[in-house]
């Protein structure tokens, strides 16, 4: 199993070592929905206990007011993951310094729906507010993806020759995360990867991206791509302000024509 | 003002700044202490180290220290306060138009004073609004549509009686509507940073000019839509621009982005002070340039008529300062005394 990295920085992990790095493999799968990136690689996870069948996942977010809605999806997303290991009996999901807290944590752990959680504040569960940003991260995705590859110097056209089945044998760029396997891991998804013959660059809807719209499909999804990463770069920067420490960066596709760098500075 | 090496003079309008008092006697609870909490680290996360404050002066630094740092350090000519009331969060309020009228009325040539109303006031809200506009005479107002009251976690710009003091600020000659685009939290299960209700009420009132304050980012998309649709739908920089020390690249790609789609006529320069210091933006922004392939890509330059514009023209336009005229007369006031 391939450890999310800086996995080791929390300094507040109890408990066996074997069962750790499970419960943190599964937390390597909950990403932060606005920013598609998972919560391991952002350092949200403030630290795991173990203790026989049960797991307490202690989580934090860059800030105070950090929108409740994400939260909520997140610590709901640590507590489903983290059931699927089959020793788990029992987990607690302990969100730290949010003014919504101790709502949060009681919703999840009480094994709430959104709107049971807050009656009073939602209307309806968080199906659709999901979706709208896994649309975003599709199209940002595939905007580095893209990039990468005019970068490269291939042509539009040849680009929209890509099929799906090419994705996993496209040329690499140097980036991390590698754009094509990102791309192809949200097509997959969405149930988009079934067909190895079919196009790979599609709009969300699944209709392949025509010639002519190449370039203004290309500048909105650009756009999209640069709202989230802006984002990812701002929250990074407040937790890593808030709580100090270790700050592990993998920068986005944004200083174009230069290989991506992984930064990595670990604290201690 | 800021000169440049050829000897021209800037005349600068910082869009957004606050007289705040955050410190702990004024803190009504656990999330007055959070708010200025997340300013702070806001303030430390992007600020370069030498202009990072110790936390207590950054809870409240009052007049004296504004003045120096806006106008005599950070070559700021005229600022406009945009008040944040958060009175659930703050015993006296944590930045009111009555506050920052205090430093309005000492020097009413350098401050633009603006207002700012709540939808969930009713009618007492509205005869509210009347007596800003007759007391001071407020040319705009500052919403914060993330801002509690009771069991209310915010409101939108097209709740039913948030038109109607739209209509009322139409009436009355408050041209402005300054519109935080944060996180607001009500109702829950709905994307927090929408900004779609801006594109209706700018297409309502047309009378009215809205200026979208952070460009409604982390939602830069959106906002780029609703500005190339409405003429009058306005972006301001506050927090875009203290990117341009740590995070030049995005600060560039957000900046060519928006030259593209709103274009050099509306959009705003603004400090946010105390959250960031005008003078190390100002300064880095006027040494800023695009690189090549943004350049190519977007077809935009960041040429000193550009500059002008952003750094103060364009909110003289919005507000109706004359800046020849102004120029003159801030040449021999009390700031400009205490500068010699």
């Amino acid at each position: 199993m391939r450890l999310p990295p800086g996995w080791r920085r929390t300094g507040s992990d109890q408990g066996s070592g074997m069962h750790q790095e499970e419960v943190y493999g599964q937390l390597a799968k909950v990403s932060d929905p606005e920013l598609d990136q998972p919560l391991t690689e952002l350092g949200f996870i403030g630290g795991v206990s173990v203790d026989g069948s049960a797991v307490t996942v202690r989580f934090r977010l860059p800030t105070f007011f950090c929108a409740p809605n994400f939260a909520f999806m997140m610590a709901a997303d640590i507590r489903e993951r983290v059931s699927e290991l089959p020793w788990v009996e029992r987990v607690e999901v302990q969100l730290q310094d949010h003014f919504f807290d101790s709502e949060i944590n009681g919703g999840v752990n009480g094994g709430k729906s959104f709107v049971e959680a807050f009656p009073q504040l939602a209307t309806d569960d968080l199906r659709e507010l999901r979706e709208t940003f896994r649309l975003k991260a599709f199209l940002a995705r595939q905007e580095r993806l893209l990039r990468s590859l005019l970068q490269m110097g291939w042509l539009e056209e040849a680009i929209l020759r890509v099929r799906v089945g090419d994705l996993s044998e496209l040329p690499r760029c140097g980036e991390a995360p590698d754009p094509a396997e990102r791309y192809l891991a949200i097509l997959e998804e969405r149930g988009m990867a079934g067909d190895a013959t079919a196009p790979a660059f599609v709009h969300p809807d699944g209709r392949p991206i025509e010639a002519v719209e190449f370039r203004a499909t290309l500048a909105h999804a650009h756009r999209t791509r640069l709202s989230v990463e802006f984002n990812a770069a701002f929250c990074r920067g407040l937790l890593k302000t808030r709580y100090g420490g270790a700050d592990q960066e993998i920068a986005g596709c944004t200083e174009r024509g230069r290989p991506e760098r992984l930064v990595r500075r670990v604290a201690e | 003002m800021f000169k440049t090496d050829a000897g021209e003079e800037l005349f600068i309008i910082d869009g957004h700044m606050h007289l705040w008092d955050a410190s702990p006697a004024n803190q009504a609870n656990k999330y007055g202490a959070g708010f200025i909490g997340c300013f702070y680290d806001y303030h430390r996360n992007l600020s370069p180290p030498d202009y990072v404050w110790e936390a207590p002066l950054f809870q409240k630094y009052g007049p004296e220290r504004m003045l120096k740092d806006v106008f005599v350090d950070g070559y700021v000519d005229m600022g406009i306060f945009q008040p944040t009331y958060l009175k659930d969060f703050y015993k006296n309020g944590f930045n009111t138009t009555e506050q920052n009228s205090a430093l309005k009325e000492r020097h009413p040539e350098r401050f633009i004073l603006n207002g700012s109303w709540d939808p969930r006031d009713g009618e007492a809200g509205l005869e509210y609004l009347e007596s800003l506009v007759k007391r001071y005479r407020i040319p705009g107002v500052k919403l914060y549509t993330a801002e509690w009251k009771g069991n209310s976690k915010g409101w939108k710009l097209t709740d039913p009686w948030a038109l109607r003091y739209l209509e009322k600020c139409q009436q009355l000659g408050v041209k402005n509507i300054h519109v935080h685009k944060g996180p607001t939290i009500w109702p829950l299960n709905k994307d927090a940073f929408e900004v779609h209700d801006v594109d209706e009420v700018a297409t309502a009132f047309t009378g009215l000019n809205f200026i979208i304050e952070h460009c409604g980012l982390p939602r830069l998309e959106d906002f780029c839509w609703i500005a190339t649709q409405e003429p009058n739908v306005y972006g301001g920089l506050a927090v875009v621009m203290p990117f341009i020390h740590s995070r030049p690249r995005y600060f560039a790609e957000v900046l060519a982005n928006l030259l593209w789609w709103v274009g050099a006529d509306r959009l705003l320069f603004a400090s946010d002070y105390a959250i960031w210091h005008p003078r190390w933006i100002v300064d880095k922004f006027m040494a800023f340039e695009f690189p090549d392939d943004l350049r190519k890509e977007f077809g935009v330059s960041l040429t000193m008529d550009v500059k002008k514009k952003i750094l103060g023209e364009n909110a003289a336009r919005l507000y109706g300062i004359d800046i020849h005229g102004r120029k003159k007369e801030l040449a021999h006031d009390a700031v400009a005394a205490g500068m010699a």
